[in-house]
Formats: C-alpha cells, structure tokens, sequence
C-alpha cells in the first residue's frame, strides 16, 4: 500500500509541470524549445558568432533604457534640454540610466562594424546567406539613423548643430535629398517640427522597422543556418560540431554580460554631460558629429571635396556607391572560397577600408584640437 | 600544422595570451566596476581605465608599476586599483591554467603539467616586467621623434601653403606607420620572447594518446564541473551580491554636475520632535513667568516704599491719579 502511494506520488506532476504542459499543450512550447536550442552548430561554438546575440541584447536593453527615459522626457523645445537636466541632475539614477543609453548606442554601432567584419571576413555572405546579408546592411542603416535622430534629442548646442550639419549633408543628395532635408528640419532652421520628428522617428518609427528586419534576419538564418568555420579538416568538424544549447547559449551570454559590464563601466567612467542649451548661435562651439561619423565628417573638409559638387562626392556619392558595393557583394563574389587567406582582395579592401576609417577619424579628433 | 608540430613561439604566445586575457576580462571587468561605483578608484586620465583594463593582462601586471615608477607617473589615485591589480593574479593564473590545459590536450597533443597556470602566469609575468617597459620607451621615442619630423616637414617653405586637414592627415599617416611599424616589430619581439618561455613547460609535459575525438571530449569533459548545480547557484549568488553591492555603492545623483544645475549646499536641520519642543517650550515660560513674578514683586515693593515716602509728605501735597504705564497685574496672579 505505502509504495503504491510512493510510486503514484512519483509520478504525479507538480504545479510547474502542469502549468508548463498546459501552456505547451496550447502553444507547443516544447516545439520551439526544441527548434530555438537544438540547432546545429557546425565546427561548434565559437567566440566569432557572439555579436548577433549581443547586438539583440544591445537593442533590448537599450529599448528598456529609452522607455525609463521617456518617462521624464518631454520632446519640446522649450522643455527637452530642461528635462534632460532634470534627469540628470533630480531623477535618482538618472544620470546613470542616459548614460548607459548613450554608451549603449556607442557599443550599437561598434558591435555591428564587428559582427558585419567577421561575416564578411568568414565569407558568411555567399550563396546561400545573400539575403541575411541585404537585411543586415539594411539594420546597419537602421543602427546608425538610430544614432544620428537619438542625438538631436538632448536639445544642447551639440545636439543642434551635429543635427544641422547632418542634415545640410543629406540635402546634397540628388533628387530626395532637398525633400528630406526640409521633412527632417520641418522649417527653415532646426526647431520644435524638427525635435517633434526626431523623437517620433526615434521612438516610434525606428525600433518597430528595427523590430521587423531583426525579426527577419534571424529567420533567414535558421533558415540557411549557421556557415561555419572557413577553415579546418572534416575530422576537427565532425568532432566539434555541437547543438546551440548550451556551449553557444553559453558563449552568448558571457559576451552579453561582458558588453554590459563594459557599458556600465563606461556610463560611470564618462557620464553624459550636456552643454549649453540649443541656440542658432553656435559661439565657440565648433560643430562636429557623433564619433562614428566623424570619418566622413573630416573626409568633407579635404579640398577635394569643396564645393557643392564636391559635397555631393564626398557625402553622398561615395558613401552611397559603397554601401551598393556592398549590397551587391554577395552577388559579384561568386567564389565559393570562404577562406579569408586565399581571398587577398576581400583581406587587402577590409584592411583598407578600416585603416581609412581610423585615419579619418583620428586626424578629426586631431583637428578638433587644432581648432580649440 | 598536424598534431605532433609544436607551433611558432610567436603564433604560441599569440594563442595562450589571447584567449587568457578575454578568459579573465569578464571577471576583472565586475570588480573594476564595483570598485569605480564604491568610488574607490579615481582615473586622472581618461584613457586609464583601458590601461587598466589591458594592463592588468598576465603579462602586463608588474610591467605598469615599473612602469609608472620608472616614468614618475601615475594614472589615478583610490585603493581600488592596488585592489584591482592583486585580484587580476588569481584570476589569470586560473584563466591560464583553463586555456592551456585545453591548447595542450587538443592542438599540441601533450600532458598538460600540474600547475601549468601558475607556472605560465609566473614566467610571462618576468618577461612583460623585463620588457614591457622597454618596449614603452622605445615605441614611445619612436612615436615623439616620427612626430616632431612629419610636423617639421611640413614646416618647410613649399609645404606651408597645404590646407590643415591635408596637412593633419597626411602628418598623421607619416608618424602613425612609423609608429606603428615599430610597435609591431616590438610586439612580435616580445611574443617571440614570452613564447620561448611558454615552449619550456612544453618540453617537460608528456605526449597523450587517443583520437581528436576523444581529445577534444576530455578538454570539454574537463570544464564541466562535477557538480552543476552548485556552480549555477554559486554564480548566480556572486551575480546578485555584485549586482546589489553595486546599486547600493551607485551614487542617485550624477558625479558630474552642469554648472546650470549645481545644487545649493543646504545644511541639514535637525528632526522636529514635538513633545521635546513643547517641554523646552513649557520650561521657558515657566522661566519667563518666574522672571516676571520677581520684577513685580521688586515694582509692587518699589511702589510700596514710594507710597511710605510720598505719605510722609502727604500733608504738603494733594494724591496724584496713578500712571498709564504703570504695569497691570498679570492673569497668573489672579485667583
């Protein structure tokens, strides 16, 4: 009698189990467990393949920031600079909640030069992944849009004028660019129109186009699955070749708290201080945009690119031509060597490409001095 | 590379030293962090948290003290970075214990030795202390001197009419490869160095036997610990006490104050206790009552000896009406 009791004790579910069956019976939760977790790694898990995780976390982390922030921010004129002073300067953990927003769109962007470098670095662009790729640079503009309406936000003299600058760039663009430029500024000088459109773009348009696309990228990739590693024998594969859970899932979360531990470490390192209010005045404040734009930014001040035609050149012509470069990478480069060191001309431009970036931007940062 | 090949000093140094440092940077990065938020480590330097950060690597850690005694420099102040660097030892010695038990067993196909963390983090941490600060003055020279001649060159009379971001571009791509050319000869130099001294504790491990399969199954095998559970609810645990020590040691307001938001120093007032106000209130009037009690007995005795004077006098002169000023007997005196 006492075992039959132990035995259909046993076997009888708990609370847990019966709510999970529940939920499962309805959803099948098992089902997608079993599709999140169980995919295969081929070559398994690797530090290289962190950075689309981390970028999700980035994103999520940054949408619950922003939401904190919203709370208190008021997206006028009159009130956005006082309201961010007042999160910074009343709002207990204020300072630290915009700082970590700030720095978390810094690690946005340094996370997606990574995660873009190792994809086109392990040749993860070629057939079948074409279309991962389009959808990934197409996040890579939503990344940077991301940064560029976010900076506006503060209403500082910062703020306006790197949104000024910004904005007289885009204007260059044939055909859309005066039409853009004049929907963004909402009249003739940055204002309320344009801090009203801003914000809606940053919180509105943005993260639900950002949502979407992700949401995309990564169902082409379970789709066309993981690349692997370009190179190794078909023995170390086959020995190494592991499911996603757990060694990756654990790999991704390491990465995730290391981004966020670096992130906090950064707010309180160097919080966000603003400058003086946004006036049409810019006094001895010499306009200059975010870091990650200031490449392009001292580009425009060679002497070549002077002029209008030369504006166009340098701030839309060419950056434009290489982001369609990119766009049509998959498609030029048919080769089916994933290899980087037997793909010279991919190994050679990347390098290039980088080392341009660097010298831009530290000679802007060189010339910021020069300037004060 | 087969199995049985012992790579390159340099590509062996480059292995071991990079999987240790970002093995161990989670770990230092925690405390950093608690340490900055406890306020018990301030920077002068922007930059010298990163220099923390890389400095504090198996090979670096007594390297920046010579560094900074030798170049009478320091990068902050706080007791958080002595801290700091005396919790990086045991860290790396672990990190590097775990990554070259696992490169010894699958890519060099050797016994790792006991102790093998210790001894590693022991040796390259003579090499970077020999030669890190070495490497400093010589990249550090190297980079002054490529400065002052591109910026020199483009003194000259022909190259004066070059527009400031040419000039700054083109000055700066002149000492940076300069610069950087030397940095990384130097840096492979000290690879080669650290890498010789790694390859001596090869020398004394054992060959293992089995497949790459069954290598590579016990390197995994061994990072699993024996008791899972303990290990999840262990770091669990270190994550909550980190993660609650460091909102608790988070200052509300901002460390850096706008000069349009600086708030006025007020002091604080001591708390409002009623039932002591109301006695040290009660205390007083009954202080004041006394007092008052005191000069009207001395007034109604001054008059007193004022009535017996002018009686005296009272058959040379009429009674005068008593003043307007002269005091009303208190209510407390009234029955």
């Amino acid at each position: 009698m006492s075992m039959q009791q132990s035995s259909s004790t046993s076997t009888r579910p708990t609370a847990l189990e019966k709510v999970i069956a529940f939920v499962d019976e309805r959803v099948g939760l098992k089902t997608l467990q079993a599709k999140m977790l169980n995919e295969p790694v081929p070559g398994g898990s690797r530090w290289a393949y962190i950075f689309g995780s981390i970028l999700l976390f980035i994103f999520i982390m940054q949408a619950v920031t922003g939401i904190l922030l919203m709370f208190y921010y008021v997206p006028t004129a009159d009130h956005a600079y006082a309201s961010t002073q007042y999160i910074i300067h009343d709002v207990d953990y204020g300072w630290f909640l915009l700082s970590y927003h700030f720095w978390g769109s810094t690690a946005m962007v340094v996370c997606v030069f990574a995660h873009m470098s190792q994809v086109f670095l392990w040749g993860a662009y070629k057939k079948p992944r074409e279309l991962i790729w389009l959808v990934g640079l197409a996040l890579f503009g939503l990344v940077m849009a991301f940064g560029f309406t976010g900076y506006l936000l503060p209403w500082d003299q910062r703020a306006y004028w790197a949104t000024t600058v910004g904005v007289e760039i885009m204007d260059k663009t044939p055909i859309v660019g005066d039409f853009m430029a004049r929907f963004l500024k909402g009249g003739p000088t940055p204002g309320q129109m344009t801090l009203s459109r801003f914000f809606v773009i940053h919180v509105m348009i943005l993260p639900a186009a950002l949502m979407g696309l992700a949401g995309l990228h990564l169902f082409l990739f379970r789709k066309a699955g993981p690349a692997g590693p370009f190179r190794g024998s078909v023995e170390e594969l086959k020995a190494k070749s592991d499911y996603f859970f757990p060694r990756q899932v654990w790999k991704d979360i390491v990465g995730m708290v290391t981004v966020f531990l670096a992130i906090c470490a950064l707010a309180f390192w160097e919080p966000v201080v603003l400058l003086e209010e946004a006036t049409p005045d810019p006094g001895d404040y010499h306009p200059e945009p975010e870091w990650y734009f200031l490449f392009l930014f001292q580009m425009l001040r060679l002497k070549i690119f002077a002029g209008e035609f030369g504006q166009f050149l340098g701030a839309v012509a060419l950056p434009g031509a290489f982001m369609a470069f990119l766009a049509a990478l998959p498609f030029i480069d048919r080769d089916p060597e994933r290899n980087i060191f037997k793909r010279p001309i991919a190994l050679i431009g990347w390098i290039v490409v980088m080392t341009t970036i660097l010298i831009f931007t530290v000679s802007a940062i060189i010339n910021r001095e020069f300037l004060d | 590379m087969t199995d049985q090949e012992v790579p390159s000093p340099v590509k062996l140094a480059l292995k071991l030293l990079w999987f240790t440092f970002w093995t161990g940077f989670p770990l230092k990065l925690a405390f950093a962090l608690l340490f900055l938020a406890m306020g018990m480590i301030n920077f002068e330097a922007r930059i010298a948290l990163g220099f923390v950060m890389v400095l504090a690597s198996p090979v670096t850690i007594l390297a920046l003290p010579i560094l900074m005694m030798g170049l009478d420099s320091h990068i902050g102040e706080g007791v958080g970075i002595g801290l700091l660097f005396l919790l990086c030892i045991p860290i790396d010695i672990w990190a590097y214990g775990v990554v070259a038990r696992t490169y010894f067993i699958e890519r060099l196909r050797l016994e790792p030795p006991e102790g093998i963390g210790l001894s590693l983090w022991i040796k390259t941490a003579v090499v970077g202390a020999l030669y890190l600060p070495i490497l400093w003055l010589v990249v550090g020279f190297t980079t002054d001197t490529a400065i002052s001649v591109a910026h020199s060159l483009f003194e000259m009379e022909f190259l004066k009419g070059v527009p400031v971001a040419e000039r700054i571009g083109a000055e700066l791509v002149l000492w940076g490869t300069v610069a950087t050319v030397v940095l990384l000869v130097m840096l492979l130099i000290g690879l080669w160095l650290a890498g010789r001294v790694i390859q001596s504790s090869t020398k004394q491990a054992q060959p293992v036997s089995g497949t790459y399969l069954g290598r590579v199954m016990r390197w995994d095998l061994m990072r699993v610990p024996a008791d899972q559970g303990l290990m999840l609810t262990a770091f669990a645990g270190t994550g909550i006490v980190l993660s609650l020590l460091f909102w608790t040691a988070l200052p509300a307001t901002t460390p850096r104050p706008h000069d349009c938001c600086k708030k006025p120093e007020v002091k604080a007032q001591p708390p409002y206790k009623p039932i002591d106000a109301l006695n040290k209130d009660e205390k007083v009037i009954a202080q004041l009552t006394t007092q008052l009690d005191a000069l009207e007995k001395k007034k109604a005795e001054e008059e007193a000896q004022g009535k017996s004077k002018r009686k005296g006098k009272a058959g040379k002169e009429p009674a005068k009406a008593p003043s307007a000023n002269a005091p009303v007997q208190s209510e407390s005196k009234k029955p």
